[in-house]
């Protein structure tokens, strides 16, 4: 799992973005809010001024809109709140919605038959698979339950009894939506725990000893047997306490090992072997990423690597908002890697915050974790690695520093290195023991990682996301318990929007509507691509209409669209007009694929940061509030019995 | 709302705070209402220039032909539709102001209610709805369910009721908040003639406690009862607006009633009219309505439980209430209180 630069931001940064705040979310938000409002209050003037004429109109919307803040808003009591959310969540019920959750839990039972057993990482295929289905099956019910319920409620009139009650238009919305997130939490919590249990019973396998040397000193080596697709190999050190248990250790193979224990009898003989559960595989690793420059090739300082070609991964516009609707920013936000030459002066510089020995108790030095690429210019032994070297830096006195540590470099995996709590170093002319939390971490818990590589000619790749230091592990049911909070927040979301639509569409047109929000939610970084490629004057075949007449005429995607001028015009503008109203759109719709993704960071064992939950927490309850808005609007403007 | 609700049985309401100055209620002016299509096209003219006054106190009836406008007069005053001109005032409020229902009680044409729900439920539900506590509801919903008679089935789902029992539920939906006005479309349909005397007799008890109705209903008999002023609608338009005692007095028609007559005394009666220029229309022994004749049915079978004797020759005027000799239901009822 690669990071994108806008996964890095802290909550703050993502809220404000300080330095390009076109960018930021509180802007994109309170723009989206005043824009709906005031949309809102058009249209709802122009419906009005044809009813009854442009004065009365008027007094109508100004009339709702004095009501919401002076007798509405105040007078929303929490008691019939609470009432409409019960009523609702009864009714859902009754709709035996929770048949679902009974029905994944058994397709769950049955559902490890198909995952590929071979796979070589199966906790990701076990995790990413619950989650995706869990996800999509929760926004699916989301859209069902929020979005007929109003609608049946007046045409069967029942709303009538409700609404002659001193009801608030704002108690009815806000009743309906917690009444529904009432009854999707409760179908999620079974789906959550169901979900555990089928990931972690799911990686359970055994193995029994089919091998075993002896090696001299008390050691052991052995191998285990080929149960579940794989096996493995492992040693037993003789312990230091005479009397304790031998214990040995496997290799990893599919992202976990097991604990061997070796069990003698009361004769002093080896009698059986126990070979532990499989751990490692279900992880929940909290990294912690510092910031990167690079230096080039004469050791001056730089903000890229080297490009050494298709290395500038796109990684999606993320969160560029309004600047990138304006047109401010077109770009795509990129994902950099970079590229040091090997054998220069060129190197990474990784600067590490919040260093300290209370976060990093581990004796044997700070767990490191690298996931570098390499880019060789000459063949030299493709079957060894690449040579890199770690240095460590004061970064207030660059005059002490550790001796480079070396290391292989892992291509297509992570490697992990350990950067010692005692080090050689140089401080200033005098070489010396170098003490880490004393001497190369700053008093406020700075240090500088420096990255080079070896050889001559070849290139070692970086970006912010591959080097990272790993302080602790979270665990594995709190990280899942994480991906399901964000499952949780997307099912708000929908039904937010299911209500609010229902509030003023007929139950089967707001269930199409929401679902169409939904889609373009997920669609939307196609759109931006498509805006993206339009604005650049890059043909890829054109929009909706060039694209429908090249189909036609089955011509190529990369000729020019060959018709009149004028025809050609009108084409590309209709074209650019229906773009530009779904990117504006696809731009105020809630990104539902970024909030997906939060179940990449549990299948690849990241911890999902906090400020990253904390994000989609304060999007979703952003969008619920723009909803609420809309559907108290509606409601309150809507003739119930006409 | 400042009034705290009390409970049936209490005194009539209170209070200051509403409508000072003013007896009046509901105030219409110059309402009218087209109902119009998706697209904003006319279909019906439902209600035309309708200018009524409801006062403080009074039974106040819409009468009217089935589609004459009567429901839609009442979805007006209530808020759920919107006028197409004209004005609605309800305790000199807009009718689509939220806050005037604190104060009013509404029972639907058919009771809208969620079926799912048992009667206890459905009326806890309510009452949340209007803000009371788990206290106050507990109370007026055990009142309310002994009122209209439910005991029995109070915690059984509405999808089983039968359509009276709906009935029902949804009067005492309407009071559940002790209401000052209380609007009724049609409150005795669906009740049998037992409980449309009970349905009558209630609301002449609410309008003893102060309350004011308004009903509307094409049964006449209900109308004649119990309202003190009609308005009789047609096809949208105001008909006839005054007090029921009035309009129905026909002026040069005199009745006499009288018990144990001989045919000779008849003979000479229709002589003294005869003699005073007047003329006999018809001098007979009046027969009771079939709903006194229920009425009395079921109350005898009250008192006395097993199947009654049926013989061919009964007749109204030989059973035991036909003897009844007055004319009006309130004599009746009160004649038969007596046997
Ligand atoms: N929602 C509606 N849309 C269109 N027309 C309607 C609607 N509701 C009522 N109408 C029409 O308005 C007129 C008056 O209807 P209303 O329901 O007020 O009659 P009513 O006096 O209550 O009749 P009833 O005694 O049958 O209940 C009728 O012609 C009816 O068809
Ligand atoms: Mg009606």
């Amino acid at each position: 799992m690669t990071l994108q630069p806008e996964d890095f931001w802290s909550f703050g940064e993502w809220l404000l973005r300080p330095e390009s705040f076109l960018e930021s979310a509180l802007l994109q938000g309170i723009v989206l809010v005043v824009l709906a409002v005031l949309l809102g209050l058009i249209i709802a003037y122009l419906v009005s001024a044809v009813r009854h004429g442009p004065g009365e109109g008027f007094y109508a919307v100004a009339r709702s809109v004095r009501d919401l803040v002076r007798s509405d808003l105040p007078g929303t009591s929490s008691r019939r709140i609470f009432a409409l959310a019960k009523l609702a969540y009864q009714e859902a019920l009754r709709r035996r919605v929770l048949v679902v959750v009974g029905l994944f839990v058994v397709g769950l039972l049955f559902a490890g038959w198909y995952l590929d057993p071979r796979s070589s990482d199966p906790a990701r295929l076990y995790i990413s698979f619950v989650l995706t289905a869990t996800n999509y099956l929760i926004l699916l019910l989301a859209l069902f339950i929020s979005t007929f319920s109003l609608p049946a409620d007046i045409k069967n009139r029942t709303i009538y009894t409700i609404v002659t009650k001193p009801v608030r238009a704002t108690e009815i919305v806000l009743g309906r939506m917690l009444g529904f997130v009432a009854v999707g939490t409760l179908m999620l919590v079974p789906m959550g725990i169901a979900s555990y249990f089928f990931v972690t019973r799911g990686l359970r396998h055994d193995h029994e000893v089919v091998e075993i040397d002896e090696v001299g000193d008390g050691r052991f080596e052995g191998k285990l047997s080929f149960d579940q697709f794989h096996d493995h190999s492992f040693t037993i050190e003789p312990s230091a306490d005479p009397d304790g248990p031998e214990l040995g250790l496997t290799d990893t193979v599919r992202g976990h090992r097991h604990v061997v224990r070796q069990i003698r009898g009361d004769d002093g003989n080896v009698e059986r072997y126990v070979i532990g559960e499989p751990y490692g595989a279900l992880r929940a690793r909290v990294p912690v990423y510092g910031s990167l420059v690079f230096t080039d090739r004469a050791g001056n300082l730089t903000d890229e690597g080297i490009d050494v070609g298709n290395e500038k991964a796109r990684g999606g516009y993320g969160a560029a908002g309004i600047a990138r609707l304006v047109g401010v920013t077109r770009e795509a936000q990129r994902l950099d890697y970079g590229y040091v030459e090997g054998g220069t002066l060129g190197s990474a510089i990784y600067t590490f915050n919040g260093v300290t020995p209370r976060r990093f108790t581990d004796e044997e030095g700070i767990p490191m974790e690298m996931a570098l690429r390499a880019f060789r210019t000459i063949k030299g032994d493709i079957v060894s690695g690449l040579n890199g070297s770690i240095t460590l830096r004061n970064p207030d006195k660059p005059q002490i520093e550790s001796n480079p540590l070396t290391f292989v470099v892992q291509e297509y995996d992570v490697s992990e290195e350990r950067l010692p709590r005692e080090i050689e170093g140089t401080d200033g002319e005098v070489t010396r023991k170098l003490s880490l939390f004393d001497d190369l971490v700053t008093d406020d818990g700075r240090l500088e990682v420096i990255i080079r590589c070896i050889d001559r000619q070849q290139y070692l790749g970086m970006t912010t996301s591959a080097v990272y230091l790993r302080p602790a592990e979270s665990s594995f049911a709190w990280n899942l318990t994480k991906s399901y909070l964000s499952i949780w927040l997307q099912m708000v979301m929908v039904i937010a929007f299911g209500v609010m639509f229902s509030t003023f569409l007929s139950g089967p047109v707001a269930m199409v509507a929401t679902f169409a929000c939904v889609l373009l939610g997920f669609t939307a970084e196609q759109i931006y691509d498509i805006r993206y490629y339009m604005d650049r004057g890059e043909s890829m075949g054109g929009g909706p209409v060039e694209s429908l007449v090249r189909l036609l005429r089955q011509d190529s995607m990369t000729t020019e669209l060959d018709v009149d001028q004028v025809a050609g015009k009108v084409i590309q503008g209709v074209d650019a007009v229906i773009i530009y109203s779904l990117d504006a759109v696809a731009t105020s719709l809630p990104n539902l694929p970024r909030m997906l993704s939060t179940a990449e960071y549990a299948a690849s064992g990241f911890d999902i940061f906090g400020a990253l939950l904390a994000r989609h927490a304060v999007a979703t309850f952003g969008y619920v509030l723009l909803a609420f808005l809309i559907g108290y609007f509606f409601l309150k403007t809507r003739e119930i019995a006409a | 709302m400042a009034t705290e609700p009390i409970g049936l049985a209490d005194a009539p309401t209170a209070d200051p705070a509403a409508s000072p100055g003013s007896d009046v209620v509901i105030e219409t002016r110059n309402l009218s209402k087209i109902y119009r299509d998706f697209w904003g096209r006319r279909k019906v003219a439902a209600l035309k220039s309708l200018d009524i006054e409801v006062r403080k106190g009074e039974i106040f009836g819409l009468l009217g032909p089935n589609g004459s406008g009567k429901s839609t007069t009442i979805k007006l005053i209530l808020g759920l539709l919107f006028p197409t001109s004209g004005r609605v005032l309800v305790f000199d409020q807009d009718a689509t102001e939220t806050r005037k229902n604190e104060r009013i009680g509404y029972l639907p044409e058919e009771s809208y209610l969620y079926k799912f729900l048992t009667t206890d439920e459905t009326l806890d539900f309510y009452g949340r709805l209007f803000d009371l506590s788990g206290a106050e509801r507990k109370r007026r919903v055990d009142e309310l369910v002994k009122l209209v008679g439910l005991e029995g089935a109070r915690h059984r789902q509405l999808r089983e009721y039968s359509k009276g029992m709906t009935r029902r539920v949804g009067l005492a939906q309407a009071l559940i908040n002790d209401p000052d006005l209380i609007l009724l479309d049609e409150p005795t349909t669906g009740l049998d003639p037992l409980g449309t005397r009970d349905m009558k007799d209630l609301i002449l008890s609410l309008r003893d406690q102060g309350k004011t109705i308004l009903l509307c209903s094409h049964q006449l008999s209900d109308v004649q009862d119990v309202c003190d002023r009609v308005a009789i609608l047609h096809q949208g338009e105001l008909k006839e607006l005054g007090r029921v005692s009035e309009l129905l007095k026909v002026q040069d028609v005199t009745e006499v009633h009288a018990r144990g007559l001989s045919d000779a005394a008849k003979a000479e009666i229709s002589e003294v009219i005869l003699r005073h220029g007047g003329t006999v229309d018809s001098i007979d022994n009046p027969t009771a309505t079939m709903e006194e004749l229920f009425l009395s049915i079921v109350r005898e079978s009250e008192r006395r439980p097993g199947a009654r004797r049926v013989s061919v020759s009964d007749t109204a005027s030989e059973s035991p209430t036909a003897v009844a000799t007055a004319t009006g239901d309130d004599a009746a009822s009160r004649d038969e209180g007596q046997s």
